[in-house]
């Protein structure tokens, strides 16, 4: 990240984080700092809250498209496993039946397509949330271990562009019912 | 401790002193008896010797009899090549022509031999089995010196020592205090010696015995004709037969020539039709066969033959002496059913005049067997289906007079010397006799014997007796004619036969080998030396001496002594009742008199009527049953005249009311690991006056239970099943009646058909070019004899799983034979049904394993893939006909190396885990192909014939190729009698069933319709 | 979807309206405290160490049994020839079956915006994992040589042969791991932020890292939730078709085999509402005595049970109702073996295992027609116990019962458990048990996030355009008239 800013005492900025005591005040404050056009910031709630996405005017995620893709190529890949061992590579006269008959591989077919599909699901949005994630400048704030319990926050990062310690502070400062601090990087 | 044997036994020879005997002590006192199956490599070369030396002539066996470990491979000997000699076994001492077959030396199976007069290539279960007795653990391996408490095992020089003085006296008082008794042999080796015995030691007795003597068919052929004869049916030119109490098809030194040619005489499909009558009290695979059966009490079956006779001379005007038609007056059969038996009987019997077989079983005492040949005399039968030939030994009192004159000699202190040439007298003689203690009294006894029995340990020496299959011996087949026995190994334990033995007491050390025996009494049946090697090559290698047979000899009925004995029947009440219930001593089908009882492939042979393993029980029927409170698996005392045993009931349908069976020859205590204390020992209830039948037997309940292991109606307990069981039996195991099917094959089969949609698959069917095997099981034929039961559990490595197991339904056979009743359940029809893999087409076993561990082959073989399977056991729960079977545990673990020599090398050893099932003898097709091809020829039909078709006495399985339209078996699956059992489920079985023909007799056909209606599938 | 699938089920929501999903006044913190609690006490209550020690006991045996039947063979089961399978697959088809309810209620529930299904879900999936693991011991361990069994999956061996794809048997491999795999990945998935939530809390280092470790640094981000509802709704979609295939599957081994008895084409459903009915019996078994231990009665309410009760019951006359026509088919098929068998079942020598079956799973659940049971503790642990008998027994005598007496009657036989037979059915219990009470111990058992997401806290009655992944789905007119103010609070 860019050293561009840094703390009281000199130690590099992160960003400004805003407490909130519920939930009404997290999307009023939201609504502003999306409207004061920042990028790279973020709410933090101990459960989804909902409006928050338009609030924070977020867009829609494309995991979906991801795992249809997946539970398709689950298709193709149950029945090729199916035909190709049962049919080209080892093919064996089992009660007289042929090689290869479909009715019988439906439902591994079946089975694969919605385990490509689940695993997509699960990696899919681990890698879009970048997660693992074991360490972030956030979890220095001794007030954001509240985020996963019963307070809600806004992080604005200093990365962002339109990013000024003092303007900044100010808007979340005028946000209602905030508590404002600075996180080091 | 084979080789050690074989040192010892020629430096024996030098130092046969007291000196020697101490050092033999200090050397071999405490475990001179190796462990069992103490079995060396060096044995091992030694065995490999032996097939050096056999394939050096090819069908002879190599004269010496030392052999020795090879260094080179020798031309001409392939390893694991198998080899096939000409040998012959022998029971009640009829000889039996045998092949053998050996790999790298090791005899691993046995078959009939084509040239056989009674087998004709067939063999029965006990032949089967018998290889596995060569390699049975138990057996004796050394000979025994008793001094008082103390055993030692010695060696054969000790025991040459010891007859030294003994011999040298015998010969000053020329036999006397000598007594030998034997068992019956045909040996011709011992019958010289006996001449020999005779001529030298003219004061020594001897002696025969057998428990289940044959010899009231002898003496009431004495009666019938003025000497003993034996009587030999032609049963395939005879239209009726009638057997009273004769198990004509299992139980009688020519039951493979019976079941053979009663089957070939029942062929419908070329018009060939015969009937049979059986009148039993106990049912028996003649009982099951017959197109009537009759149950009566043992008592009322001679008063029944008298009510034929009756029936022939008074309805049929049979001329008969005028004294014989005064005793027939009166005694037409007092109740109906047996009465009209006899009526339509004697009916067939007339029209069939010199068209008929009559016999009486050797249980039946004497003058029924007269009885019966008076018919055959009457109806013109004698020269055209019945024969005579002379008995081999006339003058020989019969076995139960010559073991109860033995008693008296051994009572009277006669007897200084006594040898006993195999059997187990102290085991299976008469109670009354008290044999064992007078046994035990003798100063010095003798005994041949395999194994250490109860007789052994009563005996001052045993000798290990050498098994056939290492014997030489020459002996004759039930109809006299000439067969060779040649060894095939070398005495595992050095065991001697019976004529080495003999030779012994006549020459000392200067005794002859076996061997020479062999070729001096063969020297009787050629002329002159010049082509005399020619001839004895010839022997060895056909196994028979052709046109050797004794002559038929022309029979003079005597009327006098014949009515005489009919007169004394006359008198017994044909009815059964009073006093108490009657009891019949039977011949065993797997242990036999009991000799056979460490023999595991037998004892797990389930029973063919009664399904038992590992056991026997008292055999009672369902009324008799009802009446005594009696279920199967109770335990009974059983009283006859004081006398008293324990044993556990078993209902069996169609034992005739009153009527109460005793299988004898279980209860061992001396047999073995595997013999000791299975079952119940019934010869304590057997007196020498009354053998087979004994009257005023009681039962009293004792309130305890035996566990039984039979293979079928296990915990058939609910009457709702086993009347689905009836329901079912019908359409699985099909019959036709004669005239209808001859009327109209078709409809005739439609009748017991499975109503069913059309079978349509989803899927077109595979198509098999080139082979497609398959079996025809005909029904009409099969006896359920069990010879391809053991048959197949020799060929195809078949575990022994114990009776625990089989209780639990965990038998490995894979072919069994399904037995079922129909009808009135004190006499009710018995079908026998062989079943192993069908091979079906659209097979369910192979679609459920999840490893493809069962597959067809391009020849449409249902392949069971061992090494593949992980044994999920899907398969055999989705087998209709329940023929896989799973090892589920290592049933191999205890097996000792020697037993191991038993396996056939072609063939895999399974290991748990693992499923199994019928391959159709897959082995075998490979090799024939492989000797086809080498041949470059296409394989012949016949030209593969599975271990159960092979063995079969009745010729009812046929295997071959299905695309082949001119095969035996594309045509039996054509005939209008085939049909798949359970072909309803489209699984389009390889394995067609011939519909069975009961060919009835209308007149009691009317009365058994009436008795119960037809079961329908 | 989210409306259509509201009002699909109108009469569910009535039903909802009535009484509140947390009571007793919890706040978002006080949900957290109450649920951490449980975790973060030094020790668990007495009960929890007796139970513990118990079941481990129990699981103990279980591995005991298995070594001794790998040591000696599968004959130290009562199995035979006929009967090649008893208790081994009969616990299979159990346990799987237990599987069931627990996805079923998170992936099902969830799309039918059942709400109060947030406080019991977690149970649910970890029971359901536990189950799953159970029943996949026994495929395992019923081969004869299963040393060998990864030649059940397409692996390249030794033999270069591979497993044949017409086997219903391996329809189970691919369906029961299948199902393994996407359940654990559910619950995990679905525990993250509350794990986050645990670490946050943390005192020791330990937890620290363990917790943290196991949330993959969780910060309950926006731009993370809205990813994580969409794969959580996804899985969910997922899930629920798998639920219904992998006992369908399941019931082939049986239904595409020809025993009689086996051959029915109505397996697929009928064995589907078995699997649910003994799933959520288990839940009520397991969730009953948990509430009281770990004073969760104000998350998981009467009403929570009471719901429950009304599945058991509409599912348990589901199976009573394919009882009837299985018996009506055999007889109206007019086919003599199907007749006989299930003659034989109802009157023959097993006739004492069908009638517990039927009297466990048909008339006893019927209590729950009275609210009065519906809401007793005692009656629900007793029809939930009945029920898992039940349900034993019915694959029991669908397995055995049928292959004791199938088509040649020459080879008809009987099955007796052994002691090991036993002793392994009891031990598959004590591992169940176990692995449950680790997990009461050590994660958190209510899903604290979705608990907090249907308080009057989440102020869901905001009239704004709600969001895309609707992770618990949200009803407001119902939620203004469900947590209007205190006074409805009660």
């Amino acid at each position: 990240m860019n050293g561009k800013w840094t703390t009281a005492d000199g130690a590099p900025l992160f960003g400004l984080l805003a407490e909130f005591a519920d939930v009404d005040a997290l999307i009023e404050g939201a609504e502003k700092v999306r409207d004061a056009g920042y990028t790279k910031w973020d709410a933090h709630t101990p459960f989804p809250v909902h409006g928050l996405d338009d609030a924070m005017g977020i867009r829609h995620t494309k995991l979906s498209y991801l795992v249809f893709a997946a539970g398709v190529f689950g298709v193709f890949a149950g029945l090729g496993l199916q035909w190709w061992t049962n049919t080209v590579d080892y093919s064996l006269i089992l009660s007289g039946k042929p090689f290869f008959a479909l009715p019988a591989n439906i439902p591994v077919l079946f089975e694969v397509m919605v385990l490509f599909a689940a695993a997509a699901a699960f990696v899919g949005m681990l890698a879009f949330n970048n997660l693992p994630l074991w360490y972030h400048s956030l979890f220095k704030s001794r007030r954001f271990l509240r985020a996963t319990n019963d307070r809600f926050f806004i992080s604005i990062e200093a990365r962002d562009p339109k990013f000024d310690p003092r303007a900044t502070r100010a808007l979340l400062e005028s946000l209602r019912g905030a508590a404002v601090e600075e996180v080091e990087e | 401790m084979n080789e050690r044997g074989g040192y010892w036994r020629s430096l024996g020879e030098l130092a046969g002193t007291p000196a020697f005997r101490l050092k033999l002590e200090r050397e071999f006192a405490e475990g001179a008896v190796d462990a069992p199956g103490a079995f060396t490599r060096r044995r091992f070369l030694q065995l490999m010797g032996a097939s050096v030396a056999l394939a050096g002539f090819s069908g002879c066996r190599w004269p010496k009899e030392k052999i020795v470990p090879y260094a080179h491979r020798p031309e001409g000997w392939v390893p694991g090549e198998a080899l096939r000699f000409a040998t012959s076994g022998e029971l009640r001492g009829c000889a039996r022509g045998l092949l053998a077959t050996s790999v790298d030396g090791r005899p691993i199976k046995i078959d009939g031999n084509e040239n056989d007069p009674i087998g004709r290539g067939a063999s029965s279960a006990i032949d089967q089995a018998s290889v596995l007795d060569l390699y049975d653990p138990d057996r004796t391996r050394t000979p025994i010196w008793r001094e008082g408490r103390s055993e030692r095992s010695v060696v054969w020089g000790d025991f040459l020592a010891w007859t030294e003085d003994l011999v040298r006296d015998l010969r000053a008082t020329r036999g006397a205090r000598l007594a030998f008794l034997s068992e019956p042999t045909g040996s011709e080796c011992v019958a010289r010696l006996r001449r020999r015995l005779a001529a030298e030691l003219p004061e020594a007795l001897w002696f025969e015995y057998d428990p289940l003597s044959m010899d009231h068919a002898r003496e009431g052929l004495r009666i019938a004709f003025g000497k003993p004869l034996r009587a030999h049916l032609d049963l395939a030119s005879a239209a009726i037969v009638f057997s009273l109490d004769a198990d004509l098809l299992d139980d009688d030194p020519a039951a493979l020539l019976h079941a053979r040619e009663l089957a070939a005489a029942r062929r419908i499909e070329e018009g060939r039709t015969n009937r049979l009558y059986v009148v039993e009290s106990v049912p028996c695979t003649t009982g099951a066969k017959a197109d009537h059966r009759l149950s009566l009490p043992p008592r009322a079956i001679a008063p029944f033959a008298l009510a034929v006779l009756h029936e022939l001379v008074f309805a049929h005007e049979l001329e008969a002496p005028d004294r014989l038609r005064e005793i027939l007056r009166a005694r037409e059969a007092s109740d109906p059913p047996a009465r009209a038996f006899a009526k339509a009987l004697a009916e067939d019997l007339a029209a069939n005049r010199g068209r008929s077989a009559i016999a009486a079983g050797y249980r039946q005492p004497p003058a029924a067997h007269a009885a019966a040949h008076l018919m055959n005399d009457l109806l013109g039968n004698i020269g055209r289906t019945v024969a005579y030939t002379a008995d081999p030994d006339p003058e020989r009192p019969n076995h139960f007079d010559a073991i109860r004159s033995l008693a008296k000699e051994l009572e009277a202190g006669r007897v200084e010397t006594l040898v006993v040439l195999g059997g187990n007298p102290a085991y299976d003689a008469p109670a009354d006799l008290g044999f064992a203690d007078l046994l035990a009294r003798v100063p010095h006894a003798v005994h041949l014997s395999s194994h250490r029995n109860e007789t052994s340990l009563l005996a001052e020496w045993q000798i290990p007796r050498a098994h056939f299959l290492e014997s030489w011996d020459l002996s004759r087949a039930h109809d006299g004619t000439l067969l060779a026995r040649q060894p095939l190994i070398e005495p595992l334990y050095g065991g001697r036969t019976d004529a080495e033995l003999l030779a012994v007491f006549l020459d000392g050390r200067a005794a002859a080998s076996g061997h020479d025996l062999a070729r001096e009494a063969f020297g009787a049946f050629v002329s002159g030396e010049a082509d005399f090697e020619k001839s004895w090559r010839r022997l060895l290698h056909d196994g028979v001496l052709g046109g050797s047979a004794r002559p038929k000899v022309d029979v003079s009925f005597q009327a006098g002594p014949t009515a005489d004995s009919l007169e004394q029947i006359s008198h017994i009440k044909d009815h059964a009742g009073e006093n108490g219930l009657e009891a019949v001593f039977l011949r065993d089908a797997s242990v036999h008199d009991g000799r056979f009882a460490n023999n595991a492939w037998l004892q797990e042979t389930p029973d063919p009527m009664t399904k038992l393993t590992w056991d026997n029980a008292a055999l009672v029927g369902p009324s008799t049953a009802r009446a005594l409170g009696v279920e199967t698996e109770d335990v009974v005392r059983l009283s006859i005249n004081g006398r008293a045993i324990e044993i556990a009931a078993y209902v069996l349908p169609g034992v005739a009311a009153g009527t109460i069976a005793l299988p004898l020859g279980y209860g061992r205590t001396r047999a073995g690991r595997v013999g000791n204390g299975d079952g119940f020992d019934v010869y304590p209830l057997r007196a020498s006056g009354a053998p087979y039948f004994a009257f005023g037997a009681a039962i009293e309940r004792t309130g305890r239970r035996y566990p039984l292991a039979a293979t079928e109606e296990h915990h058939l307990i609910d009457p709702r099943a086993t009347r689905e069981r009836e329901r079912r039996v019908g359409s699985l195991v099909r019959e036709v009646e004669a005239d209808e099917y001859l009327r109209n094959p078709a409809k005739a089969m439609h009748a017991e058909e499975v109503h069913h949609p059309p079978l349509v698959s989803l899927f077109p069917p595979h198509s098999y070019d080139g082979h497609r095997w398959g079996m025809a099981i005909d029904l009409d034929a099969c006896t359920g004899c069990n010879a391809c039961v053991v048959a197949c559990q020799a060929e195809n490595n078949i575990p022994v799983v114990g009776k625990k197991q089989v209780r639990n339904q965990r038998e490995m056979h894979w072919i069994r034979i399904d037995r079922s009743f129909r009808g009135d359940p004190d006499s009710p029809e018995i079908v026998h049904q062989p079943v192993a893999c069908v091979h079906c087409e659209n097979a369910p076993c192979e679609q459920v394993c999840p490893v493809a561990a069962t597959v067809h082959t391009s020849e449409g073989l249902n392949a069971m893939v061992y090494n593949r399977c992980i044994g999920t056991r899907y398969c055999s729960n989705n087998c209709p006909y329940k023929v896989r079977r799973f090892n589920f545990f290592n049933y191999r673990k205890n097996l000792e190396p020697v037993e191991k020599m038993a396996m056939n090398p072609e063939v895999t050893v399974r290991s748990r885990g693992v499923m199994e099932k019928c391959t159709f003898c897959v082995q075998r097709i490979e090799a024939a192909r492989i000797v086809a091809k080498n041949e470059n020829r296409p394989l012949r039909d016949g030209e593969i014939v599975p271990a159960c078709a092979a063995s079969c006495p009745a010729r009812a399985i046929v295997f071959g190729d299905l695309n082949d339209p001119e095969s035996r078996v594309a045509k039996l699956h054509g005939e209008a009698r085939a049909y798949g059992m359970l072909a309803e489920l489209n699984v389009r079985p390889r394995t067609a069933y011939l519909a069975r023909v009961r060919n009835r007799n209308e007149r009691l056909a009317k009365r058994e319709k009436e008795g119960h209606e037809p079961i329908h599938g | 979807m989210s409306r259509s699938t509201a009002e699909a089920v109108p009469a569910l929501d009535e039903r909802i309206r009535g009484e509140p999903l947390v009571a007793g006044g919890e706040t978002l913190a006080s949900v957290t405290e109450t649920v951490c609690a449980i975790v973060e006490k030094p020790r668990p209550p007495r009960a929890w160490y007796v139970a513990f020690g118990i079941s481990a006991m129990l699981a103990g045996l279980l591995f005991a049994m298995i070594g001794y039947l790998l040591i000696e063979g599968t004959g130290v089961w009562g199995i035979n020839v006929p009967v090649g399978w008893g208790f081994d697959i009969t616990n299979f088809v159990f346990w799987v079956g237990i599987g069931h309810a627990g996805t079923l209620i998170s992936a099902i529930l969830f799309l039918f915006r059942q709400k109060w299904r947030t406080s019991i879900n977690r149970f649910a999936e970890a029971m359901t994992i536990f189950a799953v693991l159970c029943a996949g011991l026994f495929p395992a361990i019923h081969v004869g040589r299963a040393w060998v069994e990864y030649w059940m999956f397409p692996i390249p061996n030794n033999l270069s042969m591979w497993p044949n794809f017409r086997s219903p048997l391996l329809w189970d491999v691919f369906a029961v791991s299948t199902y393994m795999i996407v359940s654990l990945l559910f619950w995990y998935m679905g525990m993250i932020p509350d794990l986050a939530t645990l670490r946050d809390r943390a005192r020791t280092r330990i937890r620290r890292f363990f917790y943290g470790l196991f949330s993959l640094g969780w910060r309950g981000s926006n731009r993370q939730w809205h990813r994580y509802e969409r794969a959580y709704l996804l899985l969910a979609a997922l899930a629920t078709p798998l639920v219904l295939s992998v006992h369908s599957v399941v019931s082939f081994d049986f239904a595409v085999s020809q025993v009689p008895g086996w051959h029915t084409t109505i397996f697929p459903p009928y064995f589907v509402a078995g699997a649910i009915f003994g799933g959520f019996a288990m839940v009520l078994l397991l969730i009953v005595p948990s509430r009281e231990w770990f004073g969760l009665k104000n998350l998981i309410t009467m009403r929570h049970l009471e719901n429950m009760t009304k599945i058991v019951l509409a599912t348990g006359s589901m199976v009573g109702y394919a009882y009837l026509i299985e018996i009506f088919i055999a007889w109206y098929s007019g086919n003599s073996l199907e007749r006989f068998t299930f003659m034989n079942r109802a009157l023959g020598p097993y006739a004492w295992a069908f009638w517990t079956m039927v009297s466990c799973n048909v008339i006893l659940p019927q209590l729950f027609w009275f609210k009065r049971f519906r809401r007793s503790i005692p009656a629900i642990l007793l029809v939930a116990i009945g029920v898992n008998i039940g349900m034993w027994f019915e694959r029991y005598v669908i397995i055995v019962t049928s292959l004791s007496r199938d088509f040649l009657p020459s080879s008809w036989g009987h099955f007796t458990p052994t002691w090991v037979d036993l002793c392994t059915l009891l031990g598959s219990f004590g591992l169940f048990f176990t692995l449950f009470l680790l997990f009461l111990r050590f994660l958190p058992i209510v899903a604290i996030a979705e608990v907090k997401s249907v308080m009057p806290e989440a102020k869901l009655d905001r009239d704004v355009h709600h969001g895309q992944g609707d992770y618990h789905g949200d009803i407001p007119r119902q939620h203004e008239r469900q947590f209007g103010g205190p006074e409805t609070n009660r």
